[in-house]
């Protein structure tokens, strides 16, 4: 009876949560619906991954550096608004937002249709890239041959190279999904072998093969998948002048030559 | 040979990961040890529904992954009971009732390790029942968890890496980051094995030395 009764009381919150989490988009007031009265501190805590460079990662002193980082950096600075970095686990960032541990994700996040109309909202997209397979130099079997070999692809949990995966054994290709904590331990395991391929995007890759040339010679892309996808810095629904702010901020420094700059700086052009 | 230079910087990083470990630990061990000491007495000399009570949270937290017992506590029961709690309170937390639950059986092995003519005579010489366990029977029954307790350490040591998915920045996931800043794999893990092997070894030492200090010549411990 006891435990019925914990359960219950466990179960219902949990619910609740989520099924407040659907109307509270409209209306509930969220932590930055609406301006701050003046005067006050803007305080935002950043989640984002830190095993995802160039766009998140931490440098020799333990700070987060970046891509993103220095984008939001700049609006930031724009605004007023006091950042405070929070690295977090992928595969929990999006329960995190929604909880109100962070305020905002800025992690090279794929707006996607399952995670716009769910539980975060996104800004305008600033950064479009594709999906990748990538092989062994030398290994030189087919694309169709790789994927139906049976063997283990290599993806990171949580991403949208992992939707990939899934996709195409859905269309009834023959491989195994490995999974890995990052997409630079899933380049490691093709590179030893765990693997025979690697699904990525070229966000990620580029910038990781000009840092590591000598990887260029090691590894290749056999094709790209898709149509190029776009990231975007999430926020919970309710928070529509934070959105609005970001959109603003973003749409300016975009339109700016400190963009360039920026793109050149993490090798991402 | 770069990459190892820029290695280097990074073990400021990673060894600093130590210090949150160790709070981590430290936090659990207390909290599970003061939760071991309360419900292995309950357990032993209470009859009463709370050691149905007891049981239930002990099967529990023996029984589900550290990982669920952290989402559950960060994402569903403190805010269903209004509690505002940060990840390193909530890690420490739950770290300290998930060793209180383990803690809690060793010592109920210990207390259950002592002669019941003990209790007997304790009680023949005036004692009430208190004073008893408090004078006679606990003082013994720590005497002989201590080798357990501290192998109850070296596991919450470990343990705690997983405080990690909810942000807290110990050794582990500051390795992992090492790792992948500079695209070396091995050897970030590497030194965090060897500081977890030092966090052990030290660990480990100090409740040697409290167990040579405390033991008592010709007891059940040896």
């Amino acid at each position: 009876m006891i435990i019925g009764i914990v359960a219950g009381f466990v179960a219902g919150w949990s619910l609740r949560n989520y099924l407040g989490e659907t109307s509270k988009a409209t209306i509930f007031r969220g932590k930055f619906s609406e301006p701050p009265p003046p005067g006050k501190e803007v305080v935002i805590v950043l989640g984002f991954d830190a095993s995802y460079p160039p766009f998140t990662s931490i440098n020799e002193a333990g700070e987060a550096e970046g891509f993103d980082i220095d984008v939001m950096k700049w609006i930031a600075k724009k605004y007023g608004w006091k950042l405070v970095f929070k690295p977090w686990d992928w595969s929990t960032i999006v329960t995190a937002l929604e909880n109100g541990d962070i305020d905002v994700i800025a992690s090279g996040m794929t707006i996607t249709p399952e995670r716009a109309s769910r539980k975060i909202w996104f800004s305008i997209p600033y950064y479009s890239y594709i999906h990748e397979i990538v092989v062994r130099a030398d290994d030189n079997r087919s694309l169709e041959e790789i994927l139906n070999s049976g063997q283990p692809i290599a993806v990171q949990i949580g991403s949208t190279a992992e939707k990939w995966a899934d996709k195409l054994l859905k269309k009834g290709y023959r491989f195994e999904k490995l999974c890995l904590g990052s997409y630079v331990e899933a380049l490691e395991a093709l590179l030893d072998g765990r693997a025979v391929a690697y699904i990525t995007d070229s966000a990620f890759l580029n910038p990781h093969l000009s840092k590591n040339p000598e990887l260029k010679t090691k590894i290749k892309v056999l094709t790209t998948l898709g149509a190029p996808e776009t990231y975007g810095i999430a926020t919970r629904p309710e928070d529509v002048w934070l959105r609005e702010k970001i959109n603003e901020a973003l749409s300016e420094l975009m339109n700016s030559p400190e963009w360039n700059e920026l793109l050149k700086k993490w090798h991402l052009e | 040979m770069n990459s190892m230079t820029s290695l280097s910087k990074y073990l400021p990083y990673i060894f600093e990961g130590s210090l949150w470990s160790l709070g981590l630990v430290l936090g659990g061990l207390g909290i599970g040890f003061m939760i071991g000491v309360m419900f292995s007495l309950i357990e032993v000399y209470n009859n009463s529904p709370l050691k149905k009570l007891i049981s239930l949270y002990i099967w529990f937290f023996r029984g589900t992954p550290l990982i669920v017992q952290l989402f559950l506590f960060h994402w569903s029961i403190f805010p269903a009971l209004g509690i505002k709690s940060t990840p390193l309170t909530t890690s420490i937390t739950v770290l300290g009732l998930r060793s209180g639950a383990y803690q809690s059986q060793i010592l109920r092995g210990a207390i259950g390790s002592i002669e019941e003519t003990q209790m007997l005579a304790a009680k023949a010489v005036g004692m009430n029942d208190w004073d008893a366990i408090s004078s006679i029977i606990l003082p013994q029954a720590l005497r002989i968890a201590l080798p357990q307790i501290s192998n109850e350490y070296s596991i919450i040591l470990k343990d705690s890496a997983i405080c990690f998915i909810l942000g807290v920045m110990e050794l582990m996931t500051r390795a992992k980051y090492t790792a992948i800043a500079t695209g070396i794999a091995l050897i970030p893990y590497l030194v965090a094995g060897l500081i977890y092997m030092g966090l052990t070894y030290i660990g480990t030492k100090l409740f040697d030395l409290i167990y040579l200090k405390m033991k008592i010549p010709g007891s059940v411990e040896g």
